[in-house]
């Protein structure tokens, strides 16, 4: 796999006893990566080998059937489910503020995304309108937890190339984001901070300086990760002309997020269908050319300063104010009052007990996760669960694209290519 | 937007929603289903459809019924074939003309289709002394409750 690297020197080098010598065909050819193995006739019979589901390179319990032919891939058939949780099952037979946690389990990389998407959805089959500081506040941990999903692709993507370094570098930037969601929720990772009607809490007086603190030292960051990437001959090697798939097929395979942008659509959830108040954000949307892995690479670095961009004005106008609906449908009453009034004790009790009941109807929400368009579709029949709950994850379109962004390329650009996509498991499988 | 079809509609309905050119909803976003167990037809099969350039979805609703095969739309838009495996896989949705009809999340030889409603998706039911029925082994159990063999018709 390691040859891949480095083109075979001119004229020397490969042992030109291990393929049969045949008429008229060069069997060294000097030329780049890869046109060596096009000199060499296809073989009668390809070669099926598993990659995954435990190959560290797969980001999870991916497994892909490759047809090989020699080095080169023929054909690559996906093979999903190792992680199928039943998450749309098991919120038939939970309440609303029940589903919470589970959400976060899908996508867990960005749990509170899938926590936005989920609280959208249900709040408008309820018609409540959530209070602007509660809107800010969602926006600023949904910019945070895309900043740490974008790290830990970009981490693990430069790992499987090779380059160990970053992935450190970005572990350490992630842990301060996850530093920030501990304060205010208690908790790193599955924060369940978002919840249907606002949030869990308002965030303490800490919060604002936290992430300013941030916000001032990642943009150097991520200078830092570009000066060891971008301009890398190594890093442009693996990942220039890789993997391409135009903008007509990403569309109709569905992609969504870098894996459509980076072919050039520049289509982002936050622009097309606003929610929590994006539309008064200045921000840019990233968009590749090439619609291979170096693109996409370039869209995620630059959503991470876009991400900052949004941030900084977020953090800039926080309002004071509730962070939650008023409406006691759904949100409990204050804890003050619960001393002092009977009915409020009541509500309290009968609302975490028996949830509430969305009015019968449908809608779809969708939100930007780091990784495309996560939509919920949400049916209500009138009871405190809900009636259907079908999640859109975004890797589970991207991955579905992946067969074709791999045939003909080589196995070691496999690994390239399916980092590049950017899949989180739980969210393909659900 | 929600527009309710006959399948038989369905293939020219997408056709026209995807090439005509003031509309080009060309972006298959999911593609689901929703059971209805008291009702006849059974299943709502729900397709979603973006449109970049009218900025929109739509939304497609076909019901089927048990045992119904509806038309494949994995030939007109490639983002819609592992959609219908879900669907053949969770529900046990058939699909004309489609190019690898197989479960996709669930092993092959997975009985039953869970996210049908009569399909019991939790373990042993636990008897109490105000519901002592529920000791009752699976074939004797009333139909109405969770474990019942005679209210899943899939799983006896």
């Amino acid at each position: 796999m390691s040859g891949a690297l480095v083109p075979p020197p001119t004229g020397t080098g490969l042992p030109t006893d291990a393929v049969p010598r045949q008429e008229g065909v060069p069997i060294i050819h000097p030329g780049g990566r890869g046109e060596f193995l096009d000199k060499i006739e296809p073989a009668d019979e390809l070669m099926e080998i598993n990659m995954g589901p435990q190959h560290p390179s797969t980001h999870g319990v991916l497994r892909l059937v490759l047809s090989l032919d020699g080095e080169r891939i023929r054909a690559c058939v996906p093979d999903i489910g190792y992680l199928h949780t039943g998450f749309e099952k098991s919120f038939e037979s939970h309440t609303y503020q029940q589903c919470i946690p589970l959400t976060d389990r899908m996508d867990y990389l960005a749990p509170p995304m899938n926590n936005l998407g989920f609280a959208l959805a249900a709040e408008e089959l309820l018609g409540i309108e959530i209070p602007p500081r509660g809107q800010v506040i969602r926006v600023i941990v949904a910019e945070l937890s895309r900043i740490a999903s974008h790290l830990i692709w970009l981490g693990t993507h430069a790992l499987d190339l090779g380059a160990t370094t970053l992935f450190m570098y970005c572990w350490a930037e992630r842990d301060r984001i996850l530093d920030i969601l501990e304060w205010i929720s208690g908790v790193r990772m599955m924060t369940s901070f978002i919840r249907v009607g606002g949030l869990m809490a308002d965030v303490p007086a800490e919060f604002e300086g936290m992430v300013r603190d941030f916000l001032r030292d990642f943009p150097l960051k991520v200078d830092q990760y570009e000066g060891l990437l971008t301009a890398n001959p190594i890093w442009r090697d693996r990942t220039i002309g890789l993997g391409v798939i135009d903008a007509a097929t990403a569309l109709a395979f569905g992609c969504t997020g870098a894996t459509l942008r980076g072919s050039g659509v520049p289509y982002d959830v936050r622009r097309a269908a606003p929610y929590c108040g994006y539309e008064e954000y200045a921000f840019d949307v990233p968009v590749g050319v090439n619609g291979d892995v170096y693109d996409r690479y370039l869209v995620r670095v630059r959503e991470m300063r876009e991400s900052c961009r949004i941030l900084h004005q977020a953090i800039d106008r926080l309002p004071d104010g509730p962070v939650n609906s008023p409406d006691r449908r759904v949100v409990p009453p204050p804890r003050e009052e619960i001393d002092t009034s009977m009915e409020s004790l009541i509500l309290h009790f009968k609302l975490y007990t028996e949830g509430f009941r969305p009015p019968p109807g449908s809608c779809y929400r969708a939100i930007e996760s780091p990784r495309g368009e996560l939509g919920f579709l949400m049916i209500s029949d009138g009871g405190n669960r809900p009636y259907r709950c079908k999640v859109r994850g975004p890797s589970f379109s991207n991955l579905s694209a992946l067969s074709r962004m791999v045939e003909g390329s080589l196995i070691a650009d496999a690994v390239a290519i399916v980092g590049s996509i950017d899949i989180v498991l739980g969210d393909v499988d659900r | 937007m929600i527009i309710e079809l006959a399948p038989e509609h369905l293939l020219e309905a997408v056709r026209c929603l995807r090439d005509d050119a003031d509309h080009r909803y060309e972006m298959p976003v999911l593609m689901t289903c929703v059971d209805w167990p008291e009702r006849e037809p059974r299943f709502d099969v729900v397709y979603v459809l973006r449109s970049l350039l009218r900025n929109d979805v739509v939304r497609l609703v076909v019901a089927a019924a048990e045992g119904d095969t509806l038309p494949s739309l994995a030939p007109l838009l490639p983002g819609m074939d592992w959609h219908e495996r879900e669907c053949f896989d969770l529900f046990g949705l058939a699909f004309a003309d489609h190019p690898n009809l197989r479960r996709i999340l669930l092993p092959d030889d997975w009985e039953g289709h869970p996210l049908r409603k009569d399909y019991v998706s939790f373990g042993e039911p636990v008897a109490f002394t105000h519901n002592l029925e529920w000791a009752l082994s699976p074939q004797d159990r009333p139909e109405y409750m969770p474990g019942s063999v005679r209210g899943s018709v899939e799983r006896a």
